[in-house]
């Protein structure tokens, strides 16, 4: 066969491939999603019902701090409204500007409460990688996700087409969540255990965050997407209120960290009330109500929530 | 560039059009052109060090024109020595000196002797150990006049150059790759594909296998005081498969891309989990670097035509070497005196190693034992890690929430990779899937892999081990 046939049989047979291959792709990543959509607890099935059904009145949006600490049912009872907990665990402000867009594209609540962390802001290769959770959701929200995803890399929304990818690294949730199902209250997890109080260290203000938060650098991307974040909320007439979980230790580190601090700047530009927790003396060293040193337990999520909601009618921000 | 990076997904087409419909009524241009790509394939990750490549092709190309013509026995020694010295002297210095400077210093303050010296701050350049020895070959192979010198120094560059191995291997033998780039390739659509089938399994092997497997191996072995015995021997086994899934997916990507390119390059994995003994094994593992150091190490010591106690020394003396040529740790030291000594061993008190689960499984368990010592950050770890393992079996680490996937993924890989190995090893002539005589099947057969690869692989870019070597 003469050279010129070779390239000929290559591009007919390529051809071929491709076709065999989209083919593969579409029946094996239709059984992929369906699977994947067919998650009834866990992680994705929480993520699939704050996108595709829910309707509450708050909402309330955030990292594990979110996730851990709202009892939906405490705010519904004491606002009178109804109320999901669509917090992720992990997850920083560039996942929660991309879910905020999904959600939108369907419902708009009355209230978003997004509990923030005063890292959001800092530059974080994790909170990239991690924008892999919304993969699945990719098909149906092209534009809101195009966006974000591309963020990170430019190729990832060409990747995105093929279903297989879309699905990347879901199967192993679906099997483990429907052999050992994983309770949610209206989203919200809890914690139950309880933290000792160290018997012999004193223990002394937590600075050791200070020196790392000198040297963090501010991603202006992240910076876009909280801004983006408030924008969206006030074009689609909801009340957004934005608040900070309580501390165990009294954090000096977060007077001087440029993250919260710009976060803060940009909530009164805007006019957005914060209402800050991290300082709160209920909370401070409060062993009993942490289940570790990040997260509060059951007792202290309850404690913390109706103290969410007894400021907001305090200062009047839920209507 | 990273073989499994976006750069290198352009990359590769651009290359392979121009290649292919640009410069192939030329051989010196296509040749040229691999050299041109090879370099910015290499400048990618630091163009400073194009430099040390080039220099080193320099180099050998004349010592090589040298060694032709000349026939004074010590000047050809002197340019062979020259050769030697420049190659070794790179990999020397950017790879040795600090782990040197650092073990005199220790062994001095040892016996009560302060020496001040300070470390430098050296960049350790990707591939080194691999180019270094690809051209030395060349040297000693026109040295020993078992080769005859190229006039052509573009395609000796691309010889040195050679992209698809350029920065892990194979090492290639000049008398197999430089005729190569001498003769006309044709394009031939049955070496395209079989090029693409390799790349296609040896991406599963590094995305699916070893990036799998190695989340849950750093996990243990970054973080040794929180785990047990099961862990490490669980994470021990994960690591043989990261490393093989690793090394023998780079490998199998580098010969099917030179495939594409119509040259071929040497096996240099060939199912090493069934060899029936550590010799065996060696024969299966890393043949390019084994074979290389059984050419230019062990039979210039005298290989086994010596006296009995000295063929032993000539085994082990060759495996602290290769020890030392993975990396500028004493772990890897360790590591090559323990396949050394497993070797001494076997050819003192074992003569036979016939096929059988025992052997396998053993030859197995051997050679995990050595990954402990490869794998640690530091000897004191690798032998916290065998106390643990021997005293406190404990609990087998599970990664909680969404980390569990990594080994629960590690492990349907690997059976999957162990049934197409278990096959070709012991059923070859059997159903195939891969080479079935209806390309419908076939070619579902490699688009089911590309979506494993897809639906189950790691897409972090994450670099191959083998290039820190």
């Amino acid at each position: 066969m003469t050279e010129k046939n070779e390239f000929k049989v290559l591009f007919l047979k390529s051809l071929q491939f491709l076709i065999i291959f989209i083919l593969i792709d579409l029946s094996l990543g239709f059984i992929a999603k369906e699977i994947f959509f067919s998650q009834k607890t866990g992680k994705y099935a929480r993520l699939t019902h704050s996108i595709q059904r829910d309707c509450s009145e708050v909402l309330i949006m955030g990292s594990s701090h979110a996730n851990r600490h709202y009892v939906p049912d405490i705010l519904e009872k004491e606002l009178n409204m109804t109320c999901y907990n669509a917090g992720v665990q992990g997850q920083r402000i560039i996942f929660h500007t991309a879910l905020q867009k999904m959600i939108l594209k369907r419902h708009k609540p009355k209230f978003i409460i997004l509990n923030i962390d005063e890292s959001w802001l800092y530059e974080s290769e994790e909170s990239y990688e991690r924008l892999s959770d919304l993969h699945p959701y990719y098909w149906d929200f092209r534009t809101e996700l195009d966006p974000v995803l591309s963020l990170h890399s430019k190729f990832n929304t060409f990747k995105l087409l093929l279903r297989s990818f879309q699905t990347n690294s879901t199967l192993v949730h679906a099997v483990k969540y429907y052999f050992l199902p994983q309770k949610d209250y209206k989203g919200y997890r809890p914690l139950h255990q309880q933290m000792k109080k160290p018997q012999s260290q004193k223990i002394k203000p937590n600075n050791s965050k200070m020196v790392k938060d000198e040297t963090q650098i501010i991603d202006t991307s992240f910076v876009n997407m909280f801004d983006e974040f408030i924008k969206n909320a006030k074009i689609n007439d909801i009340k957004l209120i934005l608040t900070m979980s309580p501390h165990l230790q009294k954090a000096n580190g977060l007077k001087v960290n440029k993250s919260l601090k710009l976060m803060k700047s940009m909530a009164s530009e805007h006019g957005i009330p914060l209402i800050d927790f991290s300082d709160d003396k209920t909370f401070i060293e409060q062993y009993h109500l942490f289940n570790d040193p990040g997260h509060l337990n059951n007792d202290g999520a309850i404690l913390f929530t109706k103290l969410v909601a007894d400021t907001l009618k305090a200062k009047n921000l839920i209507d | 560039m990273l073989f499994n990076s976006i750069d290198f997904a352009i990359f590769l087409p651009i290359v392979f059009i121009l290649y292919w419909f640009v410069t192939n009524k030329n051989l010196k241009l296509q040749n040229f052109l691999i050299v041109a790509a090879s370099y910015l394939f290499y400048g990618w990750w630091d163009w400073r060090f194009l430099s040390l490549i080039l220099f080193s092709t320099i180099v050998d190309y004349f010592v090589g024109r040298k060694l032709r013509i000349e026939e004074n026995q010590i000047k050809r020694k002197f340019l062979l020595w020259t050769s030697i010295l420049v190659n070794l002297g790179f990999l020397g210095f950017f790879k040795y000196y600090n782990f040197f400077l650092d073990t005199f210093i220790n062994a001095f303050s040892f016996f009560g002797t302060e020496i001040k010296a300070n470390s430098l701050n050296i960049i350790l350049p990707v591939g080194i150990s691999f180019y270094t020895f690809q051209t030395l070959s060349y040297s000693i192979d026109v040295y020993k006049r078992k080769l005859e010198p190229t006039k052509d120094f573009i395609a000796f560059a691309a010889f040195v150059s050679f992209f698809p191995q350029l920065v892990a291997g194979p090492i290639e033998r000049a008398k197999n790759l430089l005729p190569q780039f001498y003769v006309k390739r044709t394009f031939a659509y049955k070496l395209f594909s079989e090029g693409v089938k390799l790349i296609i399994v040896g991406f599963f092997m590094k995305l699916v296998v070893a990036d799998r497997a190695a989340i849950y191996v750093n996990a243990v072995y970054n973080n040794v005081d929180n785990h047990d015995g099961l862990s490490f021997i669980a994470a021990t086994v994960l690591f043989a498969f990261q490393i093989y899934g690793d090394f023998a997916g780079y490998s199998l990507i580098a010969i099917g891309t030179a495939r594409l390119f119509g040259f071929n390059l040497m096996t240099n994995f060939n199912r090493p989990y069934f060899a029936t003994s550590v010799s065996d094994f060696w024969k299966r593992w890393h043949i390019s670097l084994s074979t290389w150091f059984r050419d230019y190490l062990y039979i210039p010591l005298g290989g086994n035509r010596v006296i009995y106690p000295r063929w032993l020394f000539n085994i082990f003396i060759t495996f602290l070497v290769s020890g030392l040529w993975h990396g500028a740790n004493w772990t890897f030291v360790i590591w090559g005196a323990l396949n050394g000594i497993y070797l001494i061993i076997e050819a003192v008190l074992f003569k036979s190693d016939k096929k059988n689960i025992v052997n396998v499984f053993t030859t197995f368990v051997l050679i995990c034992f050595s990954w402990i010592f490869f794998r640690a950050n530091h000897v004191n770890e690798a032998f916290y890690i065998l106390k643990t393992i021997l005293s406190n079996p404990g609990k087998l680490f599970i990664p909680g929430g969404a980390d569990v996937v990594a080994p629960v993924y590690a492990i349907i890989a690997i059976a999957i990779l162990l049934a197409a190995e278990i096959k070709k090893e012991y059923f070859n002539n059997v159903f195939t899937l891969g080479g079935n005589k209806y390309a419908i099947v076939r070619w579902a057969f490699y688009s089911g892999i590309i979506f494993i690869i897809l639906y189950m692989g790691v897409f972090n870019s994450s670099q191959f081990i083998y290039f820190q070597f």
